[in-house]
């Protein structure tokens, strides 16, 4: 096999990981803004949490995996106070507004919680696992991008299982549908909400960790990991759960080739542009 | 006694004569300070305009303030003119950007919503665009940016570099109530209005609502694009960073709405708090984050009036001042 061949399927691989990856956080702001019309821009501070958190925790378990588990659980019980407190203030209010609300108090609630994280947290960080380079057929493959994909997709097939076989999966997607029906059918709206912001907050933590596998992640990133989500939620027609996970894979591999072959900055435009055409040539789906 | 056509020039005066009194003979520390003020409160003004009264949301006025600066400098420089030769093109350019922005989004019929989330994303891929554009705009690194000085006026009037600066924004902040009072007070006012209110039943009755929602786009980034050349001559440089959604956006923002939409005092009275409290953290400067974010919060959820407003019907209901009091 020719180099360049062995370097395009490289490439592929780490563009699946990270589609993958920016899969999960634009599920979070999918799911959310589905179910409630609030756009989650603290998103990207869950995913923070988690890495930090996993963190802290090998300091003292020095277990990795343990770790990685008390994070995730410990992003949830942080979703919970958030859904309860500011979000139940968000949700008084109704339609539209409610959604320009939501913008302004999600987004002061990431510039909060950055603000408070800087304080301890000043420098770039990674979740302490070390996965060693393979080779497979002379392709080099990132270890890492390979545990990234396995987690990524056994979490997709969980939450797959949840909305097509649970009651509250099915309620939850009754909602997005249609919400006054739903709540004829006796769904009690605001619980499953609550459940799945949660849900999204554990999600994003776990995107977070992965993440770190390939490049380390300080509290300016949180900002960055938030729009990549609501870009690629955006792309994938905001409230369609199969389209953000194909929004999520496209817009990780283009992104990755990109970065590889014209630079980072103009893979970062790229994503942009993406979005600004999808968002003018398709803007019914988020008003709504 | 009709306080409506005082109220500009009260405000000029007021402002004109801060420096005489706050600013002192080398110390630019405190000269900064005012003009930082100046400078946020025309550019909450400037977003007034778009957002206070036809409800486009736009969340790109530190790609476009750096836009205007761009084009400002780096025509100057390829032509060997002085800024002040390029700095209504820069300018123009800006307001251009952003009327094509705005007419897209209204021929789109997107709502503020959509508006708000396309804007975010241009404001991203502006400063991207400047980070990689390293022969205009010097990279990450930054470049210098040559001094926009008049010798004969700073010297007839003895000012420091600051405190000329800071009368040249008052000049454009002047421009700018004085557009923005004829706005509200015309048909455009009218227009506004209809549009924020309702703009299917606008467009029915005959308001040209796409064309007004450019125009406002237009003078909106305009102002913007203006502030640009003013703005980097703080630091008498300019980087891809001064112009992030963080640095200026936020807390255009914020100053808009907590000094009060629609109002031409409000974005003084935003300013001068805002600006206030940004230094009253100095001492504290890694508090500053939290405390902003926590007053987004707080803002937006219980204070959506504004200062202004507030004080306005606290007036109202308590001393029936209605008729008396300036907007």
């Amino acid at each position: 096999m020719a180099v360049g061949a062995r370097l395009l399927i490289g490439l592929l691989i780490d563009g699946i990981s990270s589609g993958l990856i920016l899969a999960m956080l634009g599920l979070g702001i999918t799911l959310v803004f589905g179910l409630g019309g609030v756009l989650n821009l603290a998103i990207g501070v869950f995913s923070l949490l988690g890495i930090l958190i996993t963190i802290e925790v090998t300091g003292i378990v020095s277990n990795v995996l343990v770790a990685a588990v008390v994070a995730f659980l410990a992003a949830g019980v942080v979703g919970l106070v958030v859904d309860r407190s500011l979000l139940s203030l968000v949700y008084k209010s109704e339609g539209e507004e409610r959604t320009l609300i939501g913008i302004f108090a999600t987004l002061g609630l990431s510039f909060f919680l950055e603000g408070v994280l800087i304080l301890r947290y000043p420098d770039v960080y990674s979740v302490p696992a070390e996965i060693e380079l393979l080779r497979v057929a002379g392709i080099l493959i990132r270890g890492s991008s390979l545990v990234s994909i396995a987690i990524t997709v056994v979490i997709f097939a969980l939450l797959y299982l949840f909305f097509e076989r649970t009651y509250v999966g099915q309620a939850t997607r009754t909602v997005m549908q249609d919400e006054i029906g739903a709540t004829l059918c006796g769904i009690d709206t605001r619980q499953l909400r609550t459940l799945v912001f949660v849900l999204s907050a554990m999600v994003a933590a776990i995107a977070g960790m992965l993440y770190s596998f390939t490049g380390e992640v300080g509290v300016a990133s949180a900002f960055q990991l938030t729009i990549n989500a609501v870009i690629v939620s955006v792309v994938g027609g905001v409230t369609s759960i199969a389209g953000t996970v194909v929004a999520g894979l496209a817009l990780g591999i283009i992104t990755t080739y990109a970065s590889a072959f014209v630079g980072a900055y103009f893979a970062a435009i790229a994503l942009f542009a993406v979005a600004i055409v999808v968002l003018l040539v398709r803007p019914g789906q988020i008003s709504s | 006694m009709n306080w409506e056509q005082y109220k500009i020039p009260a405000a000029v005066v007021f402002l004109a004569i801060l420096p005489a009194v706050f600013f002192q003979e080398g110390a630019t520390y405190i000269s900064r300070i005012f003009t930082i003020f100046i400078m946020f409160a025309t550019l909450a003004l400037a977003l007034d305009v778009a957002f206070g009264q036809t409800d486009q949301l736009l969340l790109f006025t530190g790609g476009i303030v750096g836009i205007g600066t761009y084009t400002t400098v780096d025509l100057a420089a390829s032509l060997g003119v002085s800024l002040w030769a390029t700095i209504l093109i820069g300018g123009l350019f800006a307001g251009v950007v952003g009327a094509v922005v705005c007419y897209v989004a209204a021929r789109r019929q997107l709502n503020v919503i959509v508006i708000s989330i396309l804007t975010i994303s241009l404001q991203l891929a502006m400063v991207q665009t400047f980070n990689a554009l390293r022969d205009i705009t010097g990279g990450n690194t930054g470049m210098e940016v040559p001094a926009l000085t008049a010798e004969a006026i700073t010297s007839t009037m003895g000012w420091e570099p600051l405190t000329f600066l800071y009368y040249l924004f008052l000049l454009l902040l002047t421009a700018l109530m004085v557009v923005h009072h004829y706005l509200t007070n015309s048909k455009y006012g009218l227009a506004f209005d209809m549009i924020r209110q309702d703009e299917v039943s606008a467009a029915s009755t005959g308001v040209a609502v796409v064309r007004y929602k450019a125009f406002a786009g237009f003078v909106a980034t305009f102002f913007m694009g203006l502030v640009g050349p003013l703005y980097v001559q703080i630091g008498g440089y300019a980087t891809p960073g001064m112009f992030q959604f963080a640095t200026i956006d936020v807390l255009v923002l914020i100053i808009l709405v907590v000094g009060g939409m629609r109002t031409i005092y409000g974005p003084i009275v935003g300013a001068a708090l805002i600006v206030y409290v940004n230094e009253a953290l100095q001492a504290a400067q890694e508090f500053r984050t939290m405390v902003f974010g926590a007053m987004l919060i707080v803002l937006f959820l219980y204070f959506r009036n504004g200062i202004v407003r507030y004080a306005r019907d606290l007036a109202v209901d308590r001393f029936d001042l209605g008729d008396r009091l300036p907007g």
